[in-house]
């Protein structure tokens, strides 16, 4: 491995990603499906779900109930957005998708991936939950359903998003405020 | 690298670091197409040169549209969309899906990367990509849309499609297909076509000769539910071919000689296993038949090795061994192999021991995934001659360490049909070869051995003993069957198909008074059971009973109302008790259904002179 050619350039990203996420957000910013700029950590002073996906990603797609039903739950805590980070995706793909599987939550377009970098998400679908202050507390999978892209459990054991909205809701932390999902890499990750 | 929550192993987090290095030169120069400084030191990879080849022959079959998987490989630009994914599953070797080892007696479209083609991709992802040069790109390969080989004979689609929840666990489905011939005829290919690809996990298809499936229909045209299923069969017709179907599966044409027979009233079962989607899915499949006018000449038989009675395996056991040995009778060529457990299935593996002592690998799939299941056929049929023992040795992890385990905590798992319980399954197609067929059908002696080894083993099961007996009688052994099936009803005795098995055998026999007592226990467990009826009316009249041999054959005809061998049969009775007028009635009666019904054209003469002489 050729270390010695970019310690610096290692250095310099390891760096970035340690600091701590910064509220505001880069040049071009995420959107609504009308096109409108919107910050969703600062719509209001609630928690906030950030739940990214993918339309071509089976595991994304079978998770839409279990989000659904999360945000059900949970709405009066939180505030839920779908991020869809895909630079492909146009409005009315999102929408279609949206309809398909049932979905009533706002969805975002997050072409610049401004929303991935402050979440620090990598997999569809993950999410990322900031608390009050706007800190991330967690970021990562919903929930250990999945072991592998090609085995799934009968049911999950572990519920990694309902632990940190509840943490989040009550200020306090959570056990492991990062733990990756299994399902399909967001496209072009820097 | 997979993605197992914050506990990243040595090899995974050096690949991490890898892939963070890559991702850190990507970000600081220029994002183009060719890479000036790739970071390892591997030769320049390139998609059109390099990577498509891989694309079109392994992945290409499920990754284009139409076809099961959510997106396309077909093109640069797609795989460039999904190159990260796409090294981490060809590493873990998740992808392509081939679940077993690579062996000596090799399978026929083995789909599995060389270890030179997965470093190929893992360092054309590692090097940002590269397209390289339009010269370099193959012809992308041609596909048939559509039906396969062309238009089929016969389409059956499914009558009622099945509504696929949004959420929940695995449903497995069977459709039913009633195939609409008035004749015998021989089918050289069957297409699966699932109905929505990319949710129907497999498919197979079931041969019901006998209409069996259709009494677990709610209504008919309804399917019914259920992981596996079981056909009975009168008479000994073994089944034949592995008819299945898996993502990226090709339909393939029999050999000349080797076609599927179809009868009329046949229906075809189709068994498929489900996923939900997240979304409601319609799933209506289609199934298209090609015909050949050339019966077939070769005979093969599905050789059903198992061994569930052995499945009691404790909650929390993590390596429950199963075995089972079996040696051949007669010679055979090995052409396709399908072993089958549930979700606890862990090491699989089948082997043959030859009579010269040597050992060969059948099959060996380390790490089981029902998801995957498949029928392996060989790229050339194995020789397996007589006096080869075939093995199975299977293994399962009933602990909380087995993520597929649909128990939580652990239980206790014996066999059964449902996806919480496990089964021990192993299908050979084979097919008997150096014998005389002067000799008579080589299949039987093979269907009997099996029978024989599983009375060995499982003394107390019904099942065996009832299976050969069955065997015995389809070769006229009638003292050999009945020894079996007195075996079977002493097992069980309110089985009504046992109990009327017996009697049957005991009627054949030239013992109808001993046939009676267990005909009517059959009919006490079953009052609408056709068969027992019928073989009760003709006990009841050999022992000279007429009026209790009408009684069941007029039973007989409310349930089968057009069957020609029951009106002349209640004819023969009404006419022997006296009641000439009913009989003649029955004896037209079974010959407009039946003009050449042999009994009721005698009996018919006969009456017409008896009645005219008064």
């Amino acid at each position: 491995m050729p270390w010695g050619k970019f310690p610096l350039r290692l250095l310099v990203l390891v760096a970035a990603l340690c600091a701590p996420s910064s509220v505001a957000l880069s040049q071009e910013a995420a959107l609504d499906l009308e096109g409108h700029s919107v910050n969703p950590l600062k719509e209001s002073n609630k928690p906030v779900v950030l739940v990214f996906l993918r339309r071509d990603c089976p595991v994304s797609a079978r998770y839409a109930p279990v989000i659904q039903q999360i945000s059900k739950k949970y709405e009066n805590d939180a505030n839920f957005y779908l991020v869809y980070p895909d630079q492909a995706d146009t409005a009315q793909q999102i929408r279609s998708y949206l309809s398909a599987y049932g979905y009533s939550l706002p969805a975002l377009r997050d072409r610049a991936h401004s929303l991935v970098k402050l979440s620090r998400v990598q997999i569809t679908p993950e999410v990322a939950v900031f608390g009050r202050n706007h800190q991330l507390v967690y970021e990562g999978r919903i929930d250990n359903w999945y072991v592998d892209l090609s085995r799934a459990r009968s049911a999950p054991t572990t519920h990694e998003l309902e632990d940190a909205i509840r943490a989040a809701t009550a200020g306090k932390p959570v056990a492991h405020n990062e733990v990756r999902g299994v399902g399909c890499y967001i496209s072009d990750l820097n | 690298m997979l993605h197992l929550g914050s506990q990243l192993t040595l090899n995974q987090r050096a690949v991490f670091a890898l892939i963070l290095l890559a991702a850190v030169s990507g970000a600081l120069a220029p994002r183009s197409v060719a890479h000036p400084n790739p970071p390892s030191d591997a030769p320049q990879v390139t998609f059109n040169r390099d990577i498509a080849p891989i694309m079109f022959r392994s992945c290409a079959q499920c990754h284009r549209q139409g076809e099961a998987a959510p997106f396309s490989l077909l093109t640069y630009a797609n795989a460039k969309k999904h190159a990260r994914q796409i090294a981490d599953v060809t590493r873990s070797r998740a992808m392509p899906p081939w679940l077993p080892e690579p062996q000596v007696l090799k399978f026929a479209d083995e789909l599995r990367l060389s270890d030179t083609e997965i470093k190929l991709i893992a360092n054309w992802v590692e090097q940002g990509e590269v397209e390289g040069s339009p010269a370099d790109l193959p012809a992308e390969p041609k596909y048939v849309e559509g039906w396969r080989l062309g238009k089929p004979d016969l389409i059956l689609t499914a009558t009622k499609p099945l509504v696929l929840p949004p959420q929940g666990t695995d449903t497995y489905w069977n459709f039913i297909f009633p195939v609409p011939i008035n004749t015998t005829r021989w089918v050289k290919a069957i297409e699966i076509r699932p109905g929505d690809k990319r949710y129907v996990h497999h498919a197979n298809i079931l041969v019901d000769r006998a209409g069996a499936s259709r009494k677990r229909e709610a209504q008919p045209g309804a399917g019914f539910g259920g992981m596996e299923i079981r056909i009975e069969s009168q008479v000994f017709d073994p089944d034949s071919h592995l008819l299945f179907w898996k993502p990226g599966t090709v339909p393939s044409v029999e050999p000349d000689g080797m076609a599927l027979r179809l009868d009329k009233g046949t229906d075809l079962i189709l068994n498929t296993h489900l996923q939900p989607s997240g979304k409601p899915e319609i799933i209506q499949p289609s199934i298209g038949i090609y015909f050949t006018s050339h019966a077939a000449t070769k005979f093969p038989m599905l050789l059903q090795m198992e061994n569930d009675a052995k499945l009691d395996i404790p909650a929390g056991e993590k390596n429950f061994v199963v075995t089972d040995d079996f040696t051949l009778p007669i010679d055979v060529d090995l052409m396709a192999i399908y072993p089958h457990a549930h979700y606890l299935g862990k090491d699989i593996q089948a082997y043959a021991t030859l009579p010269d002592g040597t050992r060969q690998t059948l099959i060996h799939i380390p790490q089981w995934n029902l998801n995957w299941q498949a029928v392996y056929r060989y790229a050339e049929p194995v020789r397996l001659p007589k006096g080869t023992t075939v093995s199975l040795r299977y293994s399962y992890d009933n602990s909380d360490d087995n993520p597929l385990n649909p128990n939580h905590p652990p239980a206790r798992v014996v066999a059964g049909n449902r996806s919480s319980d496990e089964m021990c399954h192993l299908w050979l197609q084979v097919l008997p070869v150096n014998f005389d067929p002067a000799q008579g059908d080589p299949r039987m002696a093979l269907q009997e051995a099996l029978a024989r080894h599983n009375v060995e083993k499982n003394p107390g099961d019904f099942e065996a003993h009832y299976n050969l007996a069955a065997m015995l009688q389809s070769k006229n052994n009638l003292d050999g069957a009945i020894s079996e099936y007195t075996v079977a009803v002493k097992l069980r005795p309110e089985d009504a198909a046992g109990n009327n098995a017996l009697g049957a055998a005991l009627v054949a026999a030239g013992h109808p008074e001993q046939a009676v007592t267990y005909l009517q226990a059959a009919l006490k467990s079953r009052p609408d059971y056709f068969d027992a009826h019928y073989n009760l009316g003709i006990a009841l009249a050999s022992g000279e009973d007429f009026s209790g041999a009408a009684r069941q054959f007029e039973q007989a005809l409310k349930l089968q109302p057009q069957d020609a061998n029951v009106e002349a049969n209640l004819g023969a009775a009404l006419a022997e008790s006296g009641q000439l007028a009913a009989a003649k009635a029955h004896f037209e009666h079974a010959l407009q259904i039946d003009p050449n019904q042999a009994l009721a054209k005698e009996n018919l003469e006969a009456l017409k002179k008896e009645m005219e002489a008064h």
